[in-house]
């Protein structure tokens, strides 16, 4: 028998690897994130909910004491990555740190729920989950206001409008370096931008008539 | 120029969720403010992440050895069923998209002394109380259930200054417009000055400030006639 645990001991190496698999994470969760977002794909939400489902239970279990409430959290946390996905952005964080932030924030309600009986949500104010809001452009609090509002514009417009309208004017990218990250050729980038400033301009006025 | 910070033990708690709800939502106002922090907090959830989830792993292994490791995770130290997986996969996937326009929110600014303030975002869900004045003072509460913390705006008008007091607690001051100095230095907009019992100060403004305050308990002046205000130090933060 004694043999046998010494014989087995190369196969430690993978039992390690085994029980601590927190240490290797799919490159494909940004990918799922994405066809979750823009195709609403049942197929890799599944794989994201079997990739978080367990570790979140276990950051709720540590973080709100009982396996129902962990449980719940599970479910607060993927229905949020499912509803709000749109508002995860690749090319700002890795998947795992957005889909932190969402869990994050349910569980904080979930504990002022319960400990101050407070039915407000304040987690995603506290913490945007929106990652073309919390970016760079901090310290000027003046524009502040305008800022948000022209955000709320940007992002009703088309996904792909969007993305040139980003690029250029938060990521201060060069239409070149655009067309490349797309693989588009630059025409098609500056038609985009023609059509998204164009759209733009329509709904400023809008609200000025109001 | 912002110079004063919370510590990076305050930040690490923030990231993790750990801080009271008033607490979270300065610490947050202030990063909303301040480059650095904001660089801080992106870092420290990246960690929180990495430790919650794992880490991206080496392009180059194997991507059926994770599938396997996922399957027997799910089917061992954790006692959710297949069957209830799939369920609940079932029901959230029944829902729909949140409207992908995000409108813009209501209650962003406000009108103090004359100037027009932009609110923090982390504010935008919580109701302000009636302004209430006493001299060059003026207070908002903000309607937030944290136990025995208490939320305020705090508009302090030119030339004002309040009258020398201790804390009994803590109170957390973030500068949100003006300036005011008082023995220890002078703070700016975006200044986050977290002082407790240990302190005694008399903050004075000459061009007048707004700051959004949290304190664990009533102020307590310290000096002459000032003592006679004590009764009402709970009114004032």
């Amino acid at each position: 028998m004694q043999t046998f645990v010494s014989a087995g001991a190369p196969d430690k190496g993978s039992a390690n690897i085994n029980s601590h698999p927190e240490t290797q994470v799919p490159p494909e969760l940004s990918v799922w994130l994405v066809r979750v977002a823009d195709a609403r794909d049942k197929q890799a939400f599944t794989r994201l909910f079997q990739f978080f489902a367990p570790k979140i239970k276990r950051f709720g279990i540590k973080q709100l004491g009982n396996e129902a409430q962990a449980h719940e959290l599970v479910q607060e946390t993927m229905s949020n990555v499912w509803r709000k996905a749109h508002l995860y952005d690749g090319d700002k964080g890795a998947a795992t740190t957005w889909v932190y932030t969402v869990m994050r924030n349910a569980a904080f309600d979930m504990l002022r729920r319960v400990k101050a009986k407070a039915e407000m949500n304040l987690g995603d104010d506290i913490w945007p989950i929106e990652q073309v809001q919390s970016e760079e452009a901090l310290p000027e609090f003046a524009d502040h206001l305008m800022e948000k509002q022209m955000l709320a514009y940007v992002d009703s417009l088309p996904e792909a409008q969007r993305a040139v309208v980003k690029g250029v004017y938060y990521q201060e990218l060069s239409q070149e370096q655009l067309a490349q990250q797309f693989g588009v050729p630059i025409g098609t980038i500056k038609s985009r931008l023609r059509l998204a400033l164009a759209k733009l301009k329509q709904q400023m006025g809008d609200q000025q008539h109001d | 120029m912002i110079n004063h910070h919370p510590t990076s033990d305050v930040l690490a708690q923030f990231v993790a969720g750990n801080l009271p709800a008033s607490v979270s939502v300065l610490v947050s106002s202030h990063v909303e403010l301040c480059a650095e922090c904001a660089r801080s907090v992106q870092r420290l959830t990246q960690q929180a992440a990495i430790d919650a989830f794992g880490e991206l792993a080496d392009e180059t292994a194997g991507d059926e050895l994770l599938v396997t490791d996922m399957t027997s995770e799910l089917a061992g130290e954790f006692e959710f069923e297949l069957e209830d997986f799939d369920e609940c996969i079932a029901a959230i996937t029944a829902e729909e998209a949140d409207d992908k326009r995000q409108l813009p929110q209501t209650v962003t600014e406000i009108a103090v002394g004359g100037e027009r303030i932009a609110l923090p975002t982390a504010l935008r869900s919580i109701p302000l109380k009636e302004w209430q004045g006493m001299g060059k003072l003026s207070r908002s509460r903000l309607a937030l259930d944290d136990g025995d913390l208490r939320m305020s705006l705090l508009h302090i008008d030119k030339g004002g200054s309040v009258p020398c007091h201790t804390h009994k607690g803590f109170e957390i001051t973030l500068l949100l417009q003006g300036s005011f100095t008082d023995e220890m230095g002078e703070y700016r907009k975006g200044d986050f000055i977290w002082l407790d019992g240990q302190h005694t100060h008399q903050p004075v403004t000459e061009e007048g400030c707004v700051c959004l305050t949290v304190s664990s308990d009533a102020i307590h002046f310290t000096q002459g006639m000032s003592q006679l205000l004590n009764p009402i130090g709970r009114f004032i933060y």
